[in-house]
């Protein structure tokens, strides 16, 4: 065959490696086919320069070449003929063919396919760096544009534990980790929240990050734990572990570690808008709480004053922002009328379904037409029945029968109410435990004179206990001071109220006020 | 949550597709591999890949996944995804993969124009 048609067969098999990856064993199978050689052996350079064995037919052996510099020019020996892979200055490596006689020419061809196959393996390599270096740009652009999308994206998640996951995911994929948790801050230590394949930090070394409030580094690198700030203090710690390369997995380098500090503190952003958010909703349903038990009682308290003929009555009642549990109701009997006060233990829903209950059993009692000791003791045992161990009532009662001008009353508890009979005042103390704190509690009806012309005056801890900003109480003494004033039932309890409110000033409400106040003429 | 992932495949007609479940890293990316090489040994041409079930993906998966559509390329064949999330969207997009491979909102769409 023409030394020229020769040639361009090889050189098209060899221009088939520029389409693959010029592996040894193709090179080794170009070169073998197209000249007289039987075998041989392709060395290579890696990356670090270091001539490595890439291909070689099964008898060749020749452990020696590795040892020495490639050669700078074809050397045609005895047994072998060892060609340099070149490009330029650049020893790319070494081609050792052995096995057929050879003529000059065969030679010529070999130098010339040597030299198109370093310029194909310098090309290749080219080719790969820019590939490389193009994917780093990218991943560094994605890295980047990772960081501003996760301010964006987990800053505007409110739900803890959708939050909790993304910030797992994004952070993962950020730096390359194989696993990742969250910790979150828990008193003086932390708990594990989420994490992503198991991972366990000992409590020394979380306490450590939390005294140092730096980043730690663990296990030779493989770990590596970053402090999450928000409000001032350490709320939370990233942790993720194995740093992923193509070859299995290592230690974190310092750019993860940077990485991953900007992510945290973006998640202490996001952490913190979602606690706001949550605490704002537990407020919201705290209010509507509030509000409903409100409604509860607002609805269950007297809209108006009844008309009894021979009696002139008034009531206030001011229920305090966060609801309390003062009651207070009036009932028409045969002779008379009456009324009671109520102050229930606790505040907001509770204290509100504890009235509504008594609100129930009262009317039904007192419409049954039963004397008032029978009355508190019936409702004593309904209240402690049906309501919780810590709940009770205190409770006062009080009816007026113009007829027979007495005054039956049963104080359960409750402040002393007062009577002022002739100008003088007489308190109707308690002689019984609040209504619901013992199932065996039995109360005994109180009669006393009520000649005509006599007040009653019922009120809650609300008006005494007032406090001013100083945080004295109003106290018994104002209380009594007005109460011997001479005036109508409403005047009475119109200058009880101002004088409340002027003694409390600026300061806020903390209580539920009642009065009810009965005059008979 | 867990870091293994599960692939599942399921042959077609024209091809076949490729299901993912979990972290698409050099473990997962290289078990997807090895799935899709086998499959291309068979002689399927175009590959679909759902990641309805995987939420993330890292460079090395990507660098992985990249050498997958580069194989099928090179065998005159086509590589598309569907079912991506935003985010592995947005990241196949930067990382350049979408330049090389189709990507479907969801797998009755993509089954359709990859005429699987």
């Amino acid at each position: 065959m023409p030394l020229v048609r020769r040639f361009a067969e090889f050189i098209h098999d060899l221009q088939q490696l520029e389409r693959t990856a010029a592996r040894g064993d193709a090179i080794l199978d170009a070169f073998t086919r197209h000249t007289p050689f039987e075998g041989g052996a392709v060395y290579l350079r890696d990356r670090d320069a270091i001539l490595r064995l890439a291909a070689k037919s099964l008898q060749f052996v020749a452990p020696e070449i590795l040892d020495c510099d490639p050669p700078s020019e074809l050397t045609a020996g005895a047994d072998r003929v060892l060609v340099p892979l070149r490009s330029g200055r650049e020893h790319l490596g070494v081609l050792a063919l052995t096995g057929g006689e050879y003529s000059d020419e065969d030679l010529e061809v070999l130098r010339a396919g040597a030299a198109f196959v370093a310029t194909v393996i310098v090309n290749q390599r080219l080719s790969q760096e820019a590939r490389e270096g193009d994917f780093q740009l990218k991943y560094r652009l994605w890295e980047l544009e990772s960081l501003y999308d996760i301010g964006l994206s987990i800053t505007g998640m409110l739900n803890i534990d959708e939050l909790a996951d993304e910030v797992l995911f994004r952070m993962i994929s950020l730096i390359n980790a194989r696993r990742a948790a969250l910790f979150l801050r828990d008193g003086g230590g932390f708990k594990p929240y989420r994490a992503f394949g198991e991972l366990a930090v000992s409590e020394a070394d979380l306490q450590r990050l939390l005294e140092t409030e730096k980043p730690i580094s663990l296990d030779g690198g493989t770990v590596v734990a970053v402090p999450i700030n928000g409000n001032n203090q350490i709320i939370g710690v990233l942790v993720a572990a194995d740093r992923e390369t193509r070859e299995g997995v290592g230690a974190f380098e310092a750019n993860e570690l940077r990485l991953l500090s900007l992510f945290a503190n973006q998640v202490g952003i996001a952490l913190e808008n979602a606690r706001l958010h949550r605490d704002a909703l537990e407020k919201q349903a705290m209010e509507h709480e509030l509000e409903l038990a409100a409604t509860i009682q607002r609805d269950i308290l007297p809209k108006a004053i009844p008309h009894i003929e021979r009696v002139d009555i008034a009531a206030l009642s001011r229920p305090a922002r966060q609801v309390g549990g003062d009651y207070h109701a009036f009932f028409e009997r045969e002779n008379g009328v009456a009324m009671l006060v109520a102050d229930v233990s606790g505040k907001s829903m509770p204290a509100a379904l504890l009235v509504s209950a008594l609100h129930a059993a009262v009317q039904l009692l007192v419409r049954e037409g039963r004397e008032l000791g029978e009355v508190a003791t019936e409702l004593n045992r309904h209240i402690h029945r049906w309501s919780a161990e810590n709940k009770f009532i205190t409770f006062i009662i009080a009816s007026i029968d113009c007829e027979s001008e007495t005054l039956e009353f049963v104080n359960a508890g409750h402040n002393p109410g007062y009577v002022l009979i002739g100008g003088r005042l007489e308190t109707l103390k308690s002689h019984g435990l609040p209504i619901g704190m013992l199932a065996q509690s039995k109360y005994m009806t109180q009669t006393r004179s009520f000649p005509s012309g006599s007040t009653v005056v019922l009120y809650s801890d609300g008006i005494t206990e007032a406090e001013n900003e100083a945080e004295e109480e109003f106290g018994d003494r104002r209380l009594e001071e007005i109460l011997t004033q001479s005036c109508s039932a409403a005047e009475l309890r119109d200058r009880i109220a101002a004088a409340v409110d002027a003694f409390v000033g600026a300061a806020p409400q903390k209580d539920d006020e009642t009065l009810v106040i009965a005059r008979t003429r | 949550m867990t870091e293994e992932l599960k692939v599942a495949v399921e042959r077609k007609p024209q091809g076949a597709v490729l299901y993912t479940k979990g972290y698409i890293n050099n473990v997962g990316g290289e078990e997807i591999a090895n799935r899709a090489y086998e499959l291309m040994d068979d002689g399927v041409r175009i590959l679909l890949l759902n990641l309805r079930e995987t939420k993330i993906v890292n460079s090395i998966g990507i660098s992985i996944l990249i050498e997958i559509i580069e194989k099928m390329m090179d065998t005159g064949g086509k590589i598309a995804f569907c079912c991506l999330t935003p985010v592995i969207h947005k990241t196949f997009q930067i990382m350049g993969l979408a330049n090389y491979a189709s990507i479907y909102e969801n797998e009755e769409t993509a089954i359709k124009e990859l005429g699987l």
